[in-house]
């Protein structure tokens, strides 16, 4: 009866974030709209197109640690993908690059529920074994890709940027992009058995293991999922960039943006806390503070401070709530 | 659909209104003749010295120009995709003109070519891009390798061993430095290449490799990507003998160059200018002014060398860091002062 309550006051608390967090990103844009000269398609495609990595980053992120782990590898595997498809992708044909597409997140997703495995088997921490294959990840991308190049058709750019050469006014593909994985991650997380479970894994391992629950298989799915969702991300970076680039750093900032996004968005990082969609509107939020602070004309290196202090601010203010609710009871 | 367009853009121009009407007088007109102008910065390396000095010369160009009322900076760590992001966000931002320190050759042509379709004069500074219509100033870092490779070779008297130490393997400008460097040893048979290492441009790790080299093998010149000053230290440290050096224009080895000339320090500094940004600005300015700049500057670097005292002397600036990079005037194209870049201030800033 109380575990009910409970779950029902998780529910809404869980809502309540993401619904705020989404306000929050409306706010912005709103702000936005008033802070530059014009405001248009060209705009509206810039940002749906530009955030769809980072987006599908914290999905992924987002599900990994739901289920009670972390994925440091995440931004390396988004190089991987990247750095492979653009070098798969050169000069195919449309229906090629779409085949090499489902290969890569196909390949991403039994690569990274490895990683779950290997965690489950070895019970060295989610955070060790990921920072290894972070390195690894990197290092295999740069085997395949040694410098920045390779490529992908003009159709493959069109699938993710709406236009083919990556930039233009047209934004209806990207929001199908964008939405589309959104509604399969949240639908699966939440109307599935397995994305309960994934829940239970990552709230109470030990009750979730007496309740008849499959731990490490939820462990090797959160994985794998987390995994299709950063090769799709690498994907997106193909589209948009239309080659590959398998430089380290790329992967280590994407890595730190999607912590900082799903943790933005409302996911505890204890596990078995937050939403995927409260993670998407967070990061859009964080791709978006970029421009909407520079575009304030704020110094782009106080710009980072503000970048770190809104996430520590929206953190107290959290836990000031959860503390305020307990206090209530 | 047209309709709800229509009703958005009318809404945005109402709030445009407003916002001009609050004094937010961010220019849009997208590059008349008059001015004054909009400058868009895009880098992608922070906290680099040598970047942060290039766009504290771009910033000193547009203060010393005064047609130029904002540099707007966008300035975070990242690849091609982070750098689409914030053209396209310099784009919405109605800057009149773009100078950007490119990621990608090609990566980034298509926003390049959006931005240009919009009237909007795109610089390309330190690396090319191949867009259509851009403007690229770059060093020529295949001269760069050359000219000092020559100097030292000939220093040398044609013969002996030299230590190569690189920047980054596979980075272009390493690749072309290499060239050039390559070029010159075919013209001296009797050098030869000892050691061949790459410091990563970090000077710790130089001065690890440089101590390493000079106390376990017979080195006659040193041939560095720029990373010199603390390469000179070692010798100190080791208790060496000094051998020729090539270094970059950083202030640390200039003032090397002149406080150890009596101790037997004889070395070459090759400019690698940060004020290309300088130079960049200057481009976009006479751009915007209609003047059609040349499409391409390649500037070829400089070599001033430890028995041009006076020439050091002059480049040498006791007030900066040892990182500093000294040749900061590059006629005909700058116009400011070595401290206008120092204070790093754009205009109205």
């Amino acid at each position: 009866m109380t575990a009910v309550v409970r779950r029902r006051a998780l529910n809404l608390r869980r809502h309540g974030w993401s619904i705020g967090v989404w306000l929050l990103l409306a706010v912005l844009i709103g702000w936005y709209v008033l802070l530059i000269p014009r405001f248009g398609s060209f705009q509206i495609a810039s940002i749906i197109k530009n955030s769809l990595p980072l987006v599908y980053l914290a999905i992924g992120q987002a599900v990994i640690v739901i289920t009670g782990g972390i994925d440091l590898g995440a931004g390396a595997m988004l190089v991987l993908a990247n750095s492979a498809s653009a070098t798969l992708m050169q000069d195919q044909p449309f229906l090629v690059t779409i085949l090499i597409g489902f290969g890569i997140i196909l390949g991403a997703a039994a690569l990274n529920g490895f990683v779950g495995w290997i965690i489950n088997v070895s019970r060295v921490p989610d955070i060790v074994v990921t920072l290894a294959t972070s390195f690894i990840y990197s290092g295999l991308a740069l085997m395949i890709l040694p410098g920045p190049g390779g490529g992908t058709s003009a159709g493959f750019r069109i699938l993710f940027t709406g236009s083919d050469d990556g930039t233009g006014t047209s934004f209806g593909f990207s929001l199908g992009m964008l939405l589309v994985p959104v509604v399969i991650a949240a639908f699966f997380m939440r109307r599935s058995r397995t994305g309960l479970s994934l829940y239970a894994t990552g709230s109470d391992l030990n009750a979730a293991y007496l309740s008849g629950v499959d731990i490490r298989r939820a462990k090797v799915i959160g994985y794998a999922f987390g995994g299709a969702m950063a090769g799709l991300a690498g994907l997106a970076t193909v589209a948009i960039t239309g080659s590959g680039d398998p430089r380290f750093s790329i992967g280590a900032n994407a890595t730190l943006n999607s912590v900082a996004a799903i943790v933005l968005g409302g996911v505890a990082l204890t596990g078995g806390i937050g939403s995927v969609v409260g993670a998407v509107a967070a990061a859009i939020i964080v791709f978006f503070l970029s421009p909407i602070l520079s575009a304030m004309g704020i110094d782009p290196n106080t710009a980072q401070v503000v970048q770190g202090s809104l996430i520590v601010v929206v953190m107290m203010i959290a836990g000031l709530l959860a503390l305020r609710r307990r206090r209530a009871k | 659909m047209r309709d709800t367009k229509l009703r958005g853009t009318a809404l945005v121009a109402i709030l445009l209104m407003v916002a001009v009407a609050c004094g937010d007088g961010a220019s849009g007109d997208g590059g008349g003749d008059e001015g004054p102008w909009t400058i868009g910065v895009s880098n992608t390396l922070v906290g680099n010295g040598w970047r942060e000095q290039m766009i504290c010369a771009i910033k000193a160009e547009a203060s010393a120009s005064g047609v130029i009322d904002e540099v707007v900076v966008v300035n975070r760590n990242g690849g091609p995709t982070e750098q689409i992001a914030d053209l396209e966000s310099l784009i919405s931002q109605g800057v009149d003109a773009i100078i950007l320190n490119p990621t990608d050759r090609e990566a980034l042509n298509s926003v390049i070519e959006e931005a240009i379709d919009q009237g909007i004069v795109v610089v390309a500074v330190d690396q090319a891009v191949t867009a259509e219509g851009a403007y690229v100033v770059t060093n020529d870092q295949v001269a760069y390798g050359r000219l000092g490779a020559e100097w030292l070779f000939e220093q040398m008297g044609g013969t002996g061993n030299v230590a190569y130490m690189r920047g980054i393997d596979g980075v272009p400008a390493d690749t072309d430095r290499d060239t050039g460097f390559q070029e010159a040893l075919a013209d001296f048979p009797d050098i030869n290449v000892v050691s061949e290492v790459f410091t990563g441009w970090d000077p710790s790790t130089g001065a690890s490799q440089a101590l390493e080299l000079i106390t376990t093998q017979q080195i006659d010149g040193i041939w560095t990507s720029g990373i010199d000053y603390t390469v000179v230290d070692q010798f100190a440290a080791a208790d060496v003998p000094y051998v020729p050096i090539v270094g970059a224009d950083n202030n640390g080895f200039i003032a090397q160059l002149i406080e150890l000339e009596g101790d037997g320090l004889v070395g070459a500094a090759v400019t690698n200018p940060p004020a290309i940004g300088g130079v960049g600005a200057s481009v976009a300015i006479s751009a915007l002014q209609g003047e059609n700049p040349d499409q391409e500057v390649i500037l070829t670097p400089q070599v001033f060398d430890s028995s041009e005292q006076g020439d050091l002397e002059g480049l040498y600036d006791a007030d900066q860091q040892v990182g500093w990079s000294t040749y900061v005037n590059i006629d005909p194209y700058t116009s400011y002062e070595a401290a206008d870049v120092a204070t790093c201030q754009g205009p109205g800033e």
